[in-house]
């Protein structure tokens, strides 16, 4: 309990550091807000205007508060170019990258935990030398190649095999599920991949170290064969730890996301940032880096609290040692 | 010998509760290892801990005799061998394209546009003509830059978390601890968007994020080592006879943890290099212009259905050189290790 | 349980960790194996169960009541162990399960060779634990909630769950201290005793293998170096390496 009001207490705090960073960040922009957006050439009074629109002469400190306060009520502002609301285009974009993202995890940990099993029950040596290689291989290439090389394979036009589109998603969004989820599977492929062969090398790591403990000889000696007791033992002792590493990977996964979006032209959350960044859309900008910041913390949160409840070495117990 | 005829079964049974708390004592060391694991050299080595049977015994690389011991232990395996060979030739090529490339990379060849690999260009050339390994011999050196800066700056900005997270106040521990917990769920990418607002796409970006990010993975993932070296009866000891916290600390806890720190600077400096590929393809890294394998993997992306070939050599080489510093981690993790590393016994003794 | 194992070696790598061990256990015996540290008896209980790290290499036999363990089929000696044979090893922290709770790791043993009800092993394990000394509620604990000495009695409660005929004990009392490890060693020769089992009982420590055994094997550096009745080789060991053992144990009484 006092773990997690602490754990919550630093989540507060750090938000709030990183929404003073990312407010710091656009006003200490060369100019300001006003004239980035603007742009060169525009008449000096459209400056003036959107200086005036978006509340830029009043004092940083307040421009600050009133910022947070929007925050807090769930006024995250209007896109400057379209006028739609920022909340809304985020939710529209994650509608992608969160299906995308979800997919990929399921992917790497598939890969990851099956893959890592059998590389530590793997006895030959060709086998064991397959996964070693697969391994450092797949956890070293960069996600735009990997992309790239999938979309030479698998897409429809480009690929060998043409199974899967390689660019956009469609209109109707959801609307058609055969279609939207077709042209994630590349994407999530993509990522999945990469990062599921990082988790593996951690698996099989952590399984060897597991693998010559008391609890696996004890498991053995209960009457489990050697891979029974990696899969019933060895891996729900490590778990916990790979909890962790997971989402360690999910914040290293993310700038694959955004590359992995923007090179199969998908709408989502990270390319529709850099195309607001582009568009210098400031003010979206603004409350999208938030909204990431927030998320990702809120991620790092959930991860440490499942670590704890998955493991019970962690938790502390009311009665304690007899 | 006549004693122990003499010696009473109940004498015995009375010794054994003064033995055992001798015995239980002396056989710590075991206690600690994987159980059972007595007689077995395997199953010593993959002890997880290793640094607990000797946490005061600086493993630091101190001197050239053990760096010696150290390369060549790594030469002596396959994989360390390659490792070393390609982050070798990555160096020279580096410092050889500051004064030579086979075409200078302004060179533009307007009737050879995304040519095929010939004679006269190895590599063949890009959309505008440009020779592709011109330019990926001079994105080596700055890819170069950015690994060893981010590197720098990780160890920088982990050591010192790490330093605050060990400290004997218990303030600074606390707050450190719990700060380095929180950050540490924000993605590279996302403090590189932050920084790219008023920075704009420059080098300076993925330094920065990169070095922040990791240093605080690294700091999170020392920790357990720098701890256990900072309660060390050695460490205990040298404070008790007036030693000040902060000799300490460089004197016995870092040299402790230096092992870990290296072996995670090492992996980082891999995931540097698909981090700048991955913010310059988003337009947040090196700016337009200047070489990189990122600009490089960018450039080859934009026409990939019509010359798929053009894209195998810029990704080609960031996997080879990623691969190579991963490499060279898990080697060095063992080369470093005392434990396994018996040469490195023999130099420190 | 009958034990008889002929010429056993070991080989881990270039090491030789145990060879040319020839060593018997009669039905409802209880003999000790002692040696220093390093000097493989851990290696041989681990060998007569297929216990072994996946790179030792085995020769020479080990029959356990009739079915030959050396080179016998993983799913063959899985099915020996728990069943037939229950082992408790050193490090009760280490062995039991830190992430189920005691009365999971205790019922393991009958899950998986037996077809039993919930409330059947439910059942069992009760009475399991009220045979060795431990209250009923410590079932729905985890391991690190216990103390060293409740949790061996955990971990002897999963050896003798499906009454073996042969319990193996490889320093079952080394990381307790030295209260637990009488009560330990006394409750593991009662229950021992009263099922009829046969023990192998491995220990570094000859005031513990004279309360826990009838008859020994001294083993140093892989070998047998001599045998016979536990209370004659304390009172008159023929060869150093034992004399070096009782010798030790008695210099340190003495202290």
């Amino acid at each position: 309990m006092r773990f997690l009001i602490r754990r919550l207490v630093s989540f507060a705090v750090a938000l709030l550091g990183l929404s003073v960073v990312i407010f710091a960040a656009l006003r200490i922009l060369p100019g300001d807000v006003a004239v980035v957006m603007a742009g060169l050439n525009s008449p000096p009074g459209r400056v003036a205007q959107l200086r005036a629109e978006m509340g830029l002469n009043r004092p940083l400190p307040q421009q600050y508060i009133d910022w947070m306060a929007g925050l807090l009520t769930g006024d995250y502002g209007k896109s400057m170019l379209t006028g739609q609301s920022v909340t809304s285009m985020v939710v529209e974009r994650a509608s992608i990258t969160f299906p995308l993202i979800i997919f990929g995890l399921l992917i790497a940990s598939a890969v990851g935990l099956g893959l890592g099993v059998a590389a530590s029950l793997a006895t030959g040596n060709g086998v064991r030398t397959f996964f070693r290689v697969f391994g450092i291989v797949g956890g070293s290439i960069p996600a735009l190649w990997g992309g790239l090389l999938l979309v030479l394979l698998f897409a429809r036009g480009v690929g060998l095999i043409g199974l899967f589109p390689s660019q956009g998603f469609p209109q109707e969004g959801w609307g058609s599920p055969g279609a939207a989820f077709a042209s994630l599977v590349l994407p999530a492929l993509t990522v999945g991949l990469i990062d599921g062969a990082s988790l593996m090398r951690y698996t099989r790591s952590a399984l060897a170290d597991v693998m010559h403990n008391g609890c696996m000889i004890e498991a053995m000696a209960c009457g489990y064969t050697r891979a029974q007791a990696l899969i019933h033992v060895g891996l729900r002792v490590i778990v916990p730890q790979l909890v962790s590493v997971a989402g360690l990977m999910f914040a290293n996964m993310v700038t694959g996301v955004m590359v992995i979006e923007n090179l199969f032209a998908l709408p989502g959350v990270g390319s529709g940032l850099i195309a607001d960044l582009g568009d210098r859309d400031l003010i979206a900008v603004q409350s999208e880096l938030f909204m990431l910041a927030a998320f990702f913390l809120l991620v790092g949160l959930f991860v440490d609290v499942l670590h704890r409840v998955l493991d019970p070495r962690l938790r502390r117990s009311s009665e304690g040692r007899m | 010998m006549a004693q122990h005829d003499m010696l009473p079964a109940e004498t015995v049974h009375d010794g054994r509760l003064g033995i055992s708390d001798v015995v239980a004592g002396s056989c710590q060391a075991d206690a600690v290892g994987p159980a059972g694991a007595e007689g077995s050299p395997q199953g010593r080595d993959s002890s997880p801990r290793p640094a607990l049977h000797t946490p005061d015994e600086p493993v630091s690389l101190k001197g050239l005799g053990k760096l010696a011991v150290v390369l060549r232990s790594m030469w002596s395996q396959g994989e360390g061998r390659f490792a070393l060979v390609v982050l070798a030739c990555w160096i020279v090529v580096s410092l050889a394209s500051i004064v030579w490339t086979p075409k200078k990379l302004w060179e533009t060849d307007g009737y050879h546009v995304w040519a095929p690999p010939s004679a006269d260009h190895l590599l063949g050339t890009d959309g505008t003509g440009a020779d592709v390994f011109s330019w990926l011999m001079a994105g080596a050196r700055t890819n170069l830059l950015i690994a060893i800066l981010s590197v720098m700056l990780a160890g920088v900005v982990g050591v010192t978390l790490l330093m605050a997270m060990v400290s004997r106040s218990k303030m600074v521990s606390a707050i450190s601890v719990v700060a380095v917990d929180a950050l540490i769920s924000i993605p590279t990418v996302l403090i590189a968007l932050i920084l790219a607002v008023p920075m704009g796409a420059s080098i300076a970006v993925i330094i920065l994020a990169c070095g922040v990010g990791y240093g605080l993975n690294l700091a999170r993932i020392a920790r357990p080592q720098a701890l256990l070296a900072a309660g060390s009866d050695y460490a205990v000891s040298a404070r008790a006879s007036g030693a000040s916290g902060g000799y300490v600390l460089f004197r016995h806890v870092l040299p402790n943890s230096l092992p870990s720190i290296m072996v995670q600077l090492s992996l980082s400096a891999g995931t540097a290099i698909l981090a700048e590929s991955g913010l310059t393809y988003l337009g947040v890294g090196v700016p337009s212009g200047v070489p990189s394998w990122g600009h490089s993997l960018s450039t080859s992306v934009k026409l990939i259905d019509v010359y798929p070939l053009t894209v195998v050599w810029p990704g080609l080489t960031v996997t080879v050189v990623v691969v190579a510093l991963n490499l060279f981690g898990d080697v060095l993790r063992q080369a470093i290790d005392p434990i396994v590393n018996t040469a490195l016994r023999k130099v420190a003794a | 349980m009958s034990v008889s194992i002929r010429d056993l070696g070991i080989v881990i790598g270039s090491q030789t960790l145990v060879s040319d061990v020839d060593l018997d256990i009669a039905d409802g015996e209880r003999v000790g194996l002692i040696g220093s540290s390093g000097s493989g008896k851990s290696m041989i209980s681990k060998a007569m169960l297929g216990l072994t790290p996946d790179d030792a290499v085995l020769s020479g036999s080990v029959n356990l009541s009739g079915v030959e363990a050396v080179g016998a089929d993983e799913v063959t000696l899985a099915d020996l162990r728990g069943r037939y044979v229950g082992t408790i090893l050193q490090d009760p922290f280490s062995s039991l399960n830190p992430v189920t709770t005691v009365g999971r790791q205790i019922e393991l043993p009958l899950r998986l060779h037996y077809r039993l009800s919930k409330a059947e092993r439910a059942g069992r394990v009760r009475r399991m634990l009220a045979k060795v000394g431990l209250d009923a509620g410590l079932a729905d604990r985890h391991p690190n909630e216990l103390s060293g000495g409740q949790a061996q009695r955990a971990a002897i409660a999963t050896a003798l769950i499906t009454s073996p005929r042969l319990i193996v004990a490889d320093e079952p009392t080394t990381a307790l201290d030295s209260i637990a490890q009488r009560q330990i060693v006394d409750l593991l020769v009662r229950l021992v005793d009263d099922s009829g089992a046969s023990m192998l009982f491995i220990t570094h420590d000859f005031s513990v293998l004279a309360r826990a055994t009838t008859r020994a094997y001294v083993l140093e550096h892989g070998r047998v170096v001599e045998s016979g009745a536990t209370s004659d080789l304390l009172a008159k060991p023929s060869t150093p390496q034992a004399g070096r053992l009782v010798g030790a144990a008695r210099k340190l009484a003495l202290e």
